[in-house]
């Protein structure tokens, strides 16, 4: 049962629910058009498939709500990835990968926080220099090849299913859930909002928005370590090329979702289906056998429809 | 407005008391040897134009700054002030006139932040609490609406509303109100005042800082007047006059009545509008405005004042109804408006006069591009003839034409946007409360540009929330109500009492 604030958020979008109209659209579209899209099969896939940008989404959404960006993701997922695959290999235990994994991933996130809230560097330009950090880590690591023969504990945990619901889903309605509580039932959460409303009101609250923003990021690097893992187990391998450009899907879910990149005024639902939007136009595009060039393209577009449809409907 | 009561015999300690408090900041001092007490039960009136020292005053009170010297007394007993902590543990809570509210989160959240009852999970809020703690809040402050309501959906005086109860939430023993009528309608001021009535009943001391004379007659209990840093006089209402209070603030002599210079017979027909209806709810609205006159809109904060411009202006879509403007139809767009020399300077001209990074020269000059640079390429040297003969014409105080506009006072900005529409040609002036926010002796050099304008032909078009204001300048005026002209006032018949009869929706 949602509580009030929920509800008066949620409220607070119905007016402007473009991510919906979009995927509604969407799923229309590629139901008419492309081959088996509305199997059951396959919408499990899109799902499946969705579950490391949630994981990558979910936290870019409280960033940009404190009016920042974290164009790293991407590169340090590779990295982390690549963590997940050379640990394992070498331990044989996939729960050391992540620990590795998490680690790597929480450190990024925290140097970022640092550049952002105490160096002062703009988010767009700290978040890219980490970028070239981890990208250019992750080819010193991998030497620009595969890694590969990982164990089967890793591989597992993208095939396996619990009660036949795929552990992906699993593990993406488990951030999610994370992720509501977080953001809406803690204060943690409540300064979030803040972070990116009035800076200033935390501050004469007695709080310390320096530290609260570093956490922030510091949750989007740990949950791009937890995404690793799935990332290493899906292909698996590890991959010196694995993340490159989710940083682009992860703030394109967020923006179709509604979260707007000013005042703190995020919508965490949105996002989940922003990152379904964007995972349902890349398989319809796939199904009908458009290259991925194509896709990149499109998910541009899609961005640029959902924020027209939210634009103009609140003006009209 | 009188909640005024009668003076209580001064206690014998104040609850709170400062002494000798300075403050430098590189090149301004801005306190310099500042003593004020303040009593229990009091409203105690901080006055003085902008940069009197009054912001930095009640930074130093709430713990936000920290003094250079100086001692703070709390019941006699001596405290340091130096941090926001500490003031809030003395009771001390201060409603910004910038809001210290979170637009996306809902009205308890906002009233608790920082202070959030614990749920049963680590980290986590107790919402029920919350949701009572708030609701008991916002009665003893009547102020009737569901704190579940996110921010952001209330408007400025709701606002200002939470922003108090917040302060109330605290505790506060000791509560500085920053303008707090700045942003609200008479109404609103009303409640507002019987709130504060209520407050001094509960020996809640006020330290409430204004600009408007009137308020401070109504309100306070004891004065203090600063000037340049320094505490002018402390006295009580009763021991002063309106034009002593002012001269105190100034320093110098200025005329509450503004000059002007009435128009023996006015001039040909500028603007007319005929039976005009927008989609912002205006309705049926008939105005005439010629040159050399200085009109007036007034009527309540929502009555359909502002509307009206921006619908003249070609800012809203216009339903029904024409405007003629110099002989011709004038229709749509704000950028034809503009090019036929209709100007609006807005009510909040820092979001939408002014590029406050950019210099004076450059804000001046930028509306008049077109005109000063008609093969399209930028000159810079006429550029700067043109601003400096701007700034010389309206005795705009800056350094030189390069000085960054942001660090002007705010009635040198005001000039800078009217100068910005004059280089562009514009004849008829719609001025959104053009004195909001300016002090006295600015607001004085405004009212004589605006009457130089029309003198030189031009006209002005007025809305403005100060009545006296427009008593004192205007010509004429119109007063909205509900979205209609609800009335006109020749010049003998402007008087307060006729305005606010006219605006009142029960009249």
């Amino acid at each position: 049962m949602p509580d009030a604030a929920v509800i008066s958020q949620i409220r607070l979008f119905q007016r402007t629910p473009g991510v919906a109209i979009v995927l509604v659209l969407l799923i229309g579209l590629f139901g008419a058009i492309a081959p088996g899209f509305l199997s059951a099969a396959n919408l499990a896939n899109v799902l499946v498939q969705s579950t490391i940008l949630t994981m990558l989404a979910l936290p870019m959404t409280l960033i940009i709500m404190t009016e920042g960006l974290d164009l790293s993701m991407g590169a340090v997922l590779t990295l982390t990835s690549l963590c997940v695959a050379i640990v394992s290999l070498a331990t044989k235990s996939a729960l050391l990968g992540l620990g590795a994994a998490v680690l790597v991933g929480a450190a990024f996130g925290t140097v970022n926080g640092w550049l952002v809230a105490i160096v002062g560097i703009p988010p767009f330009v700290a978040t890219l220099a980490t970028l070239g950090i981890a990208q250019g880590l992750s080819l010193i690591m991998s030497d620009g090849q595969s890694v590969v023969g990982i164990p089967h504990s890793v591989r597992d945990i993208y095939s396996a299913a619990v009660l036949s619901v795929p552990v992906p889903i699993i593990i993406g309605l488990a951030s999610y859930g994370v992720f509501h509580g977080l953001l809406y039932h803690t204060r943690f959460g409540t300064y979030v909002f803040a972070l990116g409303g009035n800076r200033e009101a935390l501050r004469y609250a007695g709080l310390s928005p320096t530290r609260l923003l570093i956490a922030v990021y510091a949750i989007g690097g740990t949950m791009v370590g937890v995404a690793g893992l799935l990332m290493t187990a899906r292909m698996n391998s590890g991959h010196p090329t694995a993340g490159l450009g989710l940083e682009f899907d992860a703030i394109a879910a967020v923006a179709v979702g509604g979260t707007s990149f000013e005042r703190g005024n995020g919508w965490l639902l949105g996002t989940v289906l922003g990152v379904i939007a964007v995972g349902v136009l890349r398989n319809g595009l796939n199904l009908v056998s458009l290259p991925s060039s194509i896709q990149v393209a499109s998910v541009g577009a899609l961005v640029i429809v959902a924020l027209f449809l939210d634009g103009f409907r609140s003006r009209s | 407005m009188s909640v005024a009561s009668p003076i209580a015999a001064p206690s014998p300690a104040p609850l709170l008391e400062l002494r000798g408090i300075s403050k430098e900041f590189p090149g301004v001092k801005a306190l310099d040897d500042v003593s004020f007490a303040i009593h229990p039960g009091e409203v105690h009136m901080l006055l003085g134009e902008n940069g009197a020292g009054k912001s930095s005053l009640m930074k130093i009170l709430c713990g936000a700054y920290c003094a250079d010297t100086g001692e703070f007394y709390y019941k006699g007993a001596k405290v340091a002030i130096t941090s926001i902590a500490d003031a809030q543990k003395l009771g001390i809570a201060v409603i910004f006139q910038e809001f210290s509210l979170v637009p996306f989160l809902d009205i308890a959240q906002n009233i608790f932040l920082g202070r959030e009852p614990k749920g049963r999970l680590p980290g986590t809020i107790d919402r029920r609490k919350i949701l009572a703690d708030a609701r008991r809040v916002l009665d003893t402050i009547g102020f009737d609406i569901d704190p579940s309501v996110i921010v952001d959906t209330l408007g400025v005086a709701q606002q200002q509303m939470v922003e108090i109860a917040k302060a109330i939430s605290q505790n506060a023993r000791i509560l500085v109100m920053d303008e707090p009528t700045a942003a609200l309608s008479d109404r609103e001021a009303e409640l507002l005042f019987a709130l504060i009535a209520r407050l001094k009943a509960d020996g809640v001391a006020i330290v409430y800082i204004s600009h408007r004379i009137a308020e401070v007659f109504a309100l306070g209990d004891r004065i203090t007047v600063l000037r340049d840093g320094r505490r002018i006089d402390n006295l009580r209402p009763a021991d002063v006059t309106p034009d002593q209070l002012v001269r105190m603030m100034v320093g110098r002599n200025v005329d509450m009545t503004y000059p002007r210079h009435f128009a023996e017979r006015p001039g040909e027909l500028l603007l007319e509008v005929k039976g005009l209806s927008s989609t912002t709810g205006i309705s049926d609205i008939n105005i005439e405005v010629r040159r050399g006159e200085i009109v007036g809109l007034c009527g309540l904060v929502g009555s359909g004042r502002t509307e009206v411009a921006r619908a003249i202006f070609g800012a809203d879509s216009i339903l029904e109804g024409e405007i003629i403007f110099d002989g011709q139809p004038v229709s749509g767009e704000p950028d034809i408006a503009a090019r036929r020399g209709i100007a609006l300077i807005p009510e909040s001209r820092k979001s939408e006069g002014l590029a406050l990074m950019r210099s004076v020269g450059d804000n001046l000059v930028v509306s008049a591009l077109k005109k000063l640079f008609p093969s399209g390429l930028y000159d810079p040297r006429a550029a700067q003839r043109t601003a400096d003969g701007l700034i010389r014409q309206l005795r705009i105080a800056t350094p030189n034409a390069r000085q960054t506009v942001g660090l002007l006072s705010g009635g040198n900005q005001q000039k800078v946007v009217i100068g910005k529409w004059l280089a562009a040609g514009a004849k008829l002036f719609i001025f959104d409360e053009p004195t909001r926010g300016i002090d006295i002796g600015a607001k004085a050099e405004i009212f004589a540009l605006i009457d130089r304008l029309v003198a030189e032909g031009a006209a002005a078009l007025m809305i403005s929330s100060e009545q006296i204001e427009i008593c004192h300048v205007c010509d004429r005026a119109y007063v909205m109500r509900e979205g209609r002209v609800a009335g006109h006032l020749t010049r003998s018949e402007l008087t307060e009492e006729n305005i606010v009869r006219l605006g009142m929706h029960d009249a």
